[in-house]
């Protein structure tokens, strides 16, 4: 084949560019506003003015002038930055210019489109210090929308200009030679601003820099919002302050030996732990937690609500946070705070209890990034683990609090016991007295006598009614477990009878359609026997299910050894057969506990089924349990040579909704409800040492004898 | 037409499933393998039989391979024969749309009866009847004398006679493919100018 001489195309821009870039990329106006004022920190500013003319009703002198007094811009930034999308410049030059040194927060060259969601028309006036002139450059988005309008009549294949064939006017004016910076006026302005409006920008501008910023102190930035309604002629934005909180926790992380600080609460301490780095990087975490009284004092003074954890890269917040929803039930949540499983079950904290900053940076979380629409985060690990990572805290925060409120009540319950006491003893008093009295007082202390039998029977009251309702709350908590285990269990069940309901239709099917016939004699009999095992499996099943139905708060005696042989053999057999696992049980054979029997089968439940999960795709699978006795209590170790826990994990592999096994349907509750049971039985339960090398898990789990 | 059924399914008791034995009396050999890869192995062996697949889809993952990665290795050893999938669980339409893009031919839940499954594999039946090969294979059945008549030269120039061609086809060869398509065309060509009706 003959090839002709070789020639090149480019690609070109359709003018709609100008719509994917603005209007249909930044979809509110809010985010545009930042994106600008975001150009203004990273020309190193330190005033920008957000001033709004005319903005209700709109005329034809409505006017968005945003002015700041960075280093501005000479000709060639304009032609070389300005003009060319997608600019590398704040790519190269990850740091504002001298002495400021700020991290940029730009990146992807295209935050100056945002203009296009604000007005039609855009004057920028810039100048650098020094200069004579300022210059000046003018957009019209109209044009470039006129111009797609035409083009859609045109025949296709008709040569029509492209996005960068359109010419934008530029020319120069007269400036003092001190005066530096630019000013973008935006006219043509596309929406009415309300007052609600202004105060939404103001409050959203308020968060743009980190309350706990390494923004150096000496070079400040400044916003400022002039607006004609009352209060906001010349208002200066305050920095988000946070105060009343009832609960402040601060995390940090610690270059040198690479360790990242993480919550670890353990009975009522509130420890900070060094562990290695997650997958996203090192990272500063602040979070406030407010309960109910201090969530009222914060709305009043600030006038604000307590609004969940933002990020913030290098000082200054990232994008998705901006938008601000008037109802805050619509509010994006985009760490899922709010849409956690069983989320208002288990005293589990929302984003309207907490208020946080993450401090992530450039340097230590290169693979978190924000995607260009402004709306969230590019979906990779590094994000993954980093919403992981602060769900994590929360849940020890939870934790905390749970086991605060329970330790207040039983202060409050001792509290009442006492009062009871006392006033017996004040009784008692009194009698005495009453013997030796004279008749007037004697008929005060009377008086007395009955008043204090009054508030003694109240306190006793008070007394039941406590204990009543604590019964109440436990027994809530226990009908909840029960039913996140019996989700689990449905699954597994309904899976079980698909397959064996299946098989028994199938088998009568045939025996209905085809016998009598002495040829098929063989297969009927084998089709007998298959019925006759199914049946049996699905008997087991229904069994094990009807557990559930049961009470579940008496105590029995329970020969462990017993029930975890009825565990291994009868139920899991078929699990275990099918996943290629053997056992080996070695628990002394009288070991009896006086426990209640649904719980411990729940622990040994839990962990096996943990366990398969740990085992998938491994070779030679075992699962061991094993018993050692003292006289006060017993130690039970359970071990499997699957996967095991990662040193990182250790901690957290007990908090609920943790997983490692999503993809096998893990929820996270397992190992968080074995411990809780562990617990409430006086017990412990810790990871060990693997037992099975070279690779494994070992749960010891140490149950105390009841005297 | 004869037609072998291969049945992939780790769980043994499958094998004595009354589905099973009613394809036996209707149509011919079941062939049952609990181990997919032996079964695997069976299928590229035999693709010169006339084949249709029951695979489950959750086997155990001990067995190295789910029906998804089967699913794609048979279709790539031949996409002529008619893969149905046998599963206990509810696929979720995600999964449902990946065995489509896997190219299979239909799903049978395992808690369907006899009379509803056999609807499907009937179906599966008949477009393996009505396959080119198969129609070749009548041809040749039908009259044996023009089994060694060379009727196609590839591209290559190297010559196929009726059984060659079959051949080519049911292994799915570049030159079965070729030869396949070539024929399509030829006869709607034929067609379009009118050298022939149907």
């Amino acid at each position: 084949m003959v090839r002709s001489e070789e020639k090149t195309i480019t690609f070109n821009f359709d003018v709609s560019a100008y719509r994917l870039l603005g209007r249909e990329l930044i979809t509110d106006r809010i985010t545009a506003l930042f994106e600008l004022v975001k150009n203004a920190y990273d020309a190193n500013a330190r005033n920008v003015t957000v001033e709004f003319q005319d903005i209700n009703p709109l005329t034809n002198n409505s006017k968005i002038i945003i002015k700041d007094d960075g280093v501005g811009m000479k000709f060639s930034d304009i032609q070389n930055k300005w003009m060319v999308i997608g600019t590398s410049s704040k790519r190269r030059e990850r740091l504002s210019p001298a002495p400021f040194y700020r991290k940029v927060s730009g990146k992807k060259g295209v935050g100056r489109f945002a203009v296009d969601k604000l007005g039609d028309k855009l004057v920028l006036r810039t100048k650098k210090k020094g200069a004579t002139e300022l210059i000046c450059l003018e957009t019209d988005w109209s044009y470039y929308s006129r111009l797609e309008d035409n083009q859609l009549k045109l025949d296709f294949e008709e040569k029509k200009p492209f996005f960068t064939d359109v010419e934008n006017r530029y020319w120069f004016e007269e400036g003092s030679e001190d005066q530096q910076g630019t000013i973008l006026e935006i006219s043509s302005v596309n929406e009415v601003w309300s007052k609600d409006d202004i105060n939404r920008a103001y409050k959203e501008l308020s968060k743009l820099v980190s309350p706990n910023s390494e923004v150096q102190p000496q070079y400040p930035f400044n916003i400022k919002i002039k607006a004609p309604y009352e209060g906001f002629e010349d208002r200066k934005v305050k920095l988000q302050l946070i105060d009343f909180a009832t609960k402040k926790i601060d995390l940090s992380y610690n270059k040198l030996n690479n360790t990242q600080e993480i919550l670890q609460h353990d009975k009522g301490g509130l420890k900070v732990i060094n562990v290695p780095p997650r997958p996203c990087g090192l990272l500063k975490l602040h979070i406030y937690y407010f309960d109910q009284e201090a969530k009222t004092k914060y709305k009043k003074h600030f006038k604000t609500d307590i609004d969940g954890i933002k990020i913030y890269r290098d000082g200054i917040i990232t994008t998705p946070f901006a938008e601000y929803v008037a109802n805050q039930e619509k509010q994006k949540d985009i760490l899922g705070l709010d849409k956690r499983r069983y989320s208002g079950f288990f005293e589990r904290f929302g984003s309207r209890d907490l208020l946080g900053y993450v401090e992530i940076s450039d340097e230590q979380n290169p693979n978190i990034v924000e995607s260009t629409n402004r709306q969230g985060f590019v979906d990779n690990e590094a994000w993954e683990e980093l919403r992981k990572l602060i769900i994590e805290q929360i849940v020890q925060l939870e934790s905390y609090y749970k086991y605060v409120r329970k330790v207040d009540r039983e202060v409050t319950k001792s509290n009442l016991g006492g009062a009871n006491k006392d006033l017996k003893s004040l009784k008692k008093d009194i009698a005495s007295i009453k013997k030796n009295a004279s008749p007037q007082v004697k008929e005060k202390l009377r008086n007395i006598e009955v008043n204090l039998g009054k508030i003694q029977g109240s306190v006793n009251k008070s007394i039941k009614d406590y204990a009543k309702l604590e019964k109440e709350s436990k027994q809530k908590e226990n009908l909840f477990f029960s039913l996140v285990s019996l989700q689990t269990y449905a699954a597994m069940f309904s899976h079980m009878t698909k397959h064996t309901i299946g098989h028994i239709l199938t088998s009568a099917e045939y025996f209905h359609k085809n016998y009598p016939n002495p040829e098929l004699e063989h297969r009927f009999l084998k089709i007998a026997k298959n019925i006759y095992k199914e049946m049996l499996k699905l008997r087991k099943g229904v069994d094990f299910m009807l557990k559930y139905a049961k009470s579940d708060t008496d105590l029995e005696e329970i020969n462990l050894r017993e029930l975890v042989l009825n565990l291994f053999y009868d139920i899991y057999q078929d699990r275990f057969v099918e996943e290629g696992i053997s056992t080996i049980v070695d628990i002394k054979e009288d070991l009896i506990l006086n426990y209640n029997r649904k719980a411990i089968e729940d622990i040994f439940d839990n962990l096996i089924s943990n366990s398969i999960k740990a085992l998938k795709g491994m070779e030679d699978k075992v699962i061991k349990c094993s018993s050692i006795t003292t006289s006060n209590d017993v130690t039970i170790l359970f071990s499997d040579n699957g996967i095991g826990i990662k040193e990182e994990d250790k901690y957290r592999v007990f908090d609920i909704f943790f997983t490692k096994t999503a993809e096998e349907g893990g929820a996270g509750m397992g190992l968080y409800m074995v411990k809780t049971r562990v617990e409430a039985m006086q017990g412990e339960i810790e990871v060990a040492e693997n037992e099975l090398q070279p690779n494994g898990a070992t749960f010891r789990i140490k149950l105390p004898f009841k005297k | 037409m004869k037609v072998n059924f291969v049945v992939l399914d780790d769980s043994e008791d499958i094998e004595d499933h009354s589905l099973l034995y009613s394809i036996e009396d209707k149509y011919d050999k079941v062939h049952f393998f609990n181990n997919p890869n032996e079964g695997l192995e069976f299928i590229k062996e035999n693709l010169s039989l006339n084949l249709i697949v029951l695979l489950d889809i959750e086997f155990s993952e001990s067995d190295k391979s789910n029906g998804h990665k089967l699913l794609d290795e048979i279709y790539k050893s031949s996409a002529l024969i008619p893969v149905i999938l046998w599963s206990g669980i509810n696929q979720t339409e995600e999964e449902f749309s990946d065995f489509i893009n896997n190219h299979a031919f239909g799903f049978l839940s395992k808690d369907s009866t006899i009379e509803e499954s056999m609807q499907i594999i009937d179906k599966a039946y008949i477009q393996l009847k009505t396959s080119l090969d198969n129609t070749i294979e009548d041809w040749i059945i039908e009259s044996n004398e023009d089994k060694d008549k060379p009727i196609y030269i590839s591209t290559e120039g190297k010559s196929y006679s009726l059984n060659n061609i079959l051949y080519e086809i049911r292994s799915q060869t570049e030159v079965g493919k070729e030869f396949a398509a070539k024929l399509n065309a030829l006869t709607i060509d034929l067609l379009l100018r009118g050298k022939k009706e149907l």
